[in-house]
């Protein structure tokens, strides 16, 4: 605290003071209410209550007749990215069950999911923008978005919560036009990331107000158990689609990105948030290249008739846009879970916040909350 | 504590500061938007018409007057939101069983569709309106005379079923 106090004028005699961010603040992405003890403008601590938006989604999974049946709340665990949601709970269940799946289904579910990292990392790089008073990429983001979720609705027939894996397959088959459309998709994309681009990552007013603040360390990272792109972005090379080996993200070529400290330290927001950006491009690689090798088949040969696994229990994680997606499930036997535990990545990535924000002015702490990219629904279930 | 030493932006000189350059660059992107085509739709006025894939607010099929319904009660088991209640009856027609009350509560409902999934008569299907709103809670529960919509006025989602389960 003393170094602190020296930075200030030493003769003003200043005071801490709390200041109460949010529930309802406009930069804090959903009811979360920051206490914020501030030095004249510098934060010395934040602590993020959470709370506000929970669902009892643990005791709701409990209470359903059977295990499909949990799919729909899934979805609304991160509203954001449902796609992901469902398949780290399906995926969970079919190891459960031991249920081979067809190979079409893979593929599409490697589609969607990314399709659904690129939907989420837009509305995360846009509100990080918005935050920042970049209004315009969020508009050219969502517009781009939009195609996104218009293919989402005209496979499942829904725009944000999907219902659409199933254990051991698909609700629906892909609709006619779909490989069309994500072709299109993909070609507007890339026109749009090179705008974003030019727009925002590379504008030097807003790398001035993003290189070199929120330094999040690669320890401290490992430290506090974070994952997805804030992990990445600290530089550590860890992506479980490459290092847990699920689905089929073996077969394409990609490579998982990391901050390298470009345009400042290495963990700063710039550096998190670039990771995003350059894995929107990267998801990009992944679908043109699984719709080209997207076999036929039927995508609900292995729905099981009836959905009854073994009392066991299993853990499985995977790589959702805001990190590792966990669910512990267990099975008492019964036709209905006894337990499932959802680990969310935005909850653990939240809980770096008072590490990384201490010694920066409000303004940094909007930015940093910004790069973290949390969705509240998926903190509190 | 040990404090991140904060390198903030000192070393500018004042046509960096200006951002002049910076801004003008970013406007040329945004005026280009300007002169292309409009992206947004103008609601009220202008409607929305979703696929038949699309799941708006799940409704009976009516065939012949009647509906469709043999009152099974899948539906209201297989519900997740506990939204449908059936209450069945006998009845002369060969169906043997009808629903004497069929209520969805649409506060519950959370449009997930698998009432759809588990009808064995096909004759709860999800419909294309997605414009829903209450004034009173009592309103919001669905019973048989706003569920009731008749098998060509639900053509596309039918076909569409057939297409893809
Ligand atoms: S759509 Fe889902 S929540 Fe709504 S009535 Fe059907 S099963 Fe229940
Ligand atoms: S709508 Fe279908 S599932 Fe529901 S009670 Fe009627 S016949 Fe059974």
């Amino acid at each position: 605290m003393a170094e602190l106090i020296q930075t200030q004028d030493r003769k003003l005699r200043t005071e801490e003071m709390v200041i109460q961010m949010g529930p309802q603040h406009p930069s804090t992405h959903g009811v979360l209410r920051l206490e914020v003890t501030v030095e004249g403008e510098i934060v010395t601590h934040v602590k993020p209550y959470i709370g506000y938006l929970h669902r009892c989604f643990e005791k709701h999974a409990e209470q359903m007749g059977n295990y499909s049946q949990v799919i729909p709340y899934v979805d609304r665990m991160d509203y954001v990215a449902a796609m992901s949601m469902e398949w780290s709970y399906v995926l969970g269940m079919e190891r459960m069950l031991s249920i081979q799946i067809p190979e079409r289904v893979e593929y599409i579910r490697v589609i969607m999911a990314e399709l659904q990292r690129i939907a989420s990392h837009t509305i995360a790089i846009g509100t990080f923008g918005l935050d920042l008073g970049a209004f315009t990429p969020f508009l050219f983001l969502l517009r781009d978005r939009e195609m996104i979720l218009e293919i989402f609705e005209r496979t499942c027939g829904a725009r944000l919560l999907y219902n659409y894996f199933w254990i051991g397959g698909l609700s629906h088959d892909v609709p006619l036009d779909f490989v069309d459309r994500t072709r299109q998709f993909c070609t507007q994309f890339k026109k749009t990331i090179v705008e974003v681009n030019n727009l925002l990552s590379y504008n030097e007013i807003f790398i001035k107000r993003t290189a070199n603040v929120g330094i999040l360390p690669a320890n401290v990272a490992i430290n506090y158990a974070s994952s997805g792109p804030v992990l990445r972005g600290s530089g550590v090379d860890w992506d479980l689609r490459r290092d847990d080996h699920y689905s089929i993200y073996n077969r394409f070529d990609w490579q998982p990105q990391i901050g390298k400290g470009e345009r400042g330290t290495v963990g700063d927001c710039w550096d998190r948030y670039i990771v995003r950006c350059r894995e929107m491009e990267q998801s990009v690689k992944i679908i043109e290249q699984a719709i080209e090798q997207l076999p036929d088949g039927d995508v609900q040969s292995a729905i099981p008739k009836r959905i009854r696994p073994n009392a066991s229990e299993i853990y499985v994680r995977t790589e959702a846009p805001r990190g590792e997606l966990g669910f512990y499930i267990v099975s008492d036997g019964s036709g209905s879970p006894y337990r499932v535990k959802g680990r969310s990545s935005s909850f653990v990535n939240l809980s770096v916040l008072p590490e990384i924000t201490r010694g920066y002015m409000i303004a940094d702490l909007v930015a940093i909350l910004g790069s973290i990219d949390i969705v509240l629904g998926e903190i509190d279930r | 504590m040990a404090q991140t030493k904060i390198t903030r932006t000192s070393d500018l000189t004042f046509w960096q500061k200006l951002y002049i350059p910076e801004i003008i660059k970013g406007m040329k992107i945004t005026i280009r938007q300007m002169f292309l085509p409009k992206f947004t739709r103008q609601y009220p006025e202008e409607r929305w018409n979703p696929p038949a894939s699309f799941r708006g607010r799940p409704v009976l099929v009516e065939e012949n007057g009647k509906e469709r319904c043999v009152a099974c009660g899948l539906c209201s088991r297989v519900c997740p939101a506990l939204a449908i209640e059936v209450q069945a009856s006998e009845t002369e027609l060969n169906k043997e069983r009808y629903p004497v009350k069929f209520e969805i509560n649409m506060l519950r409902c959370i449009f997930c569709g698998l009432c759809e999934e588990a009808c064995p008569e096909e004759a709860i299907v999800m419909s294309k309106e997605y414009e829903l709103t209450f004034n009173n809670q009592e309103e919001a529960i669905f019973g048989k005379d706003k569920l009731l919509i008749s098998k060509e006025n639900l053509k596309e989602r039918l076909e569409f079923l057939r297409q893809y389960r």
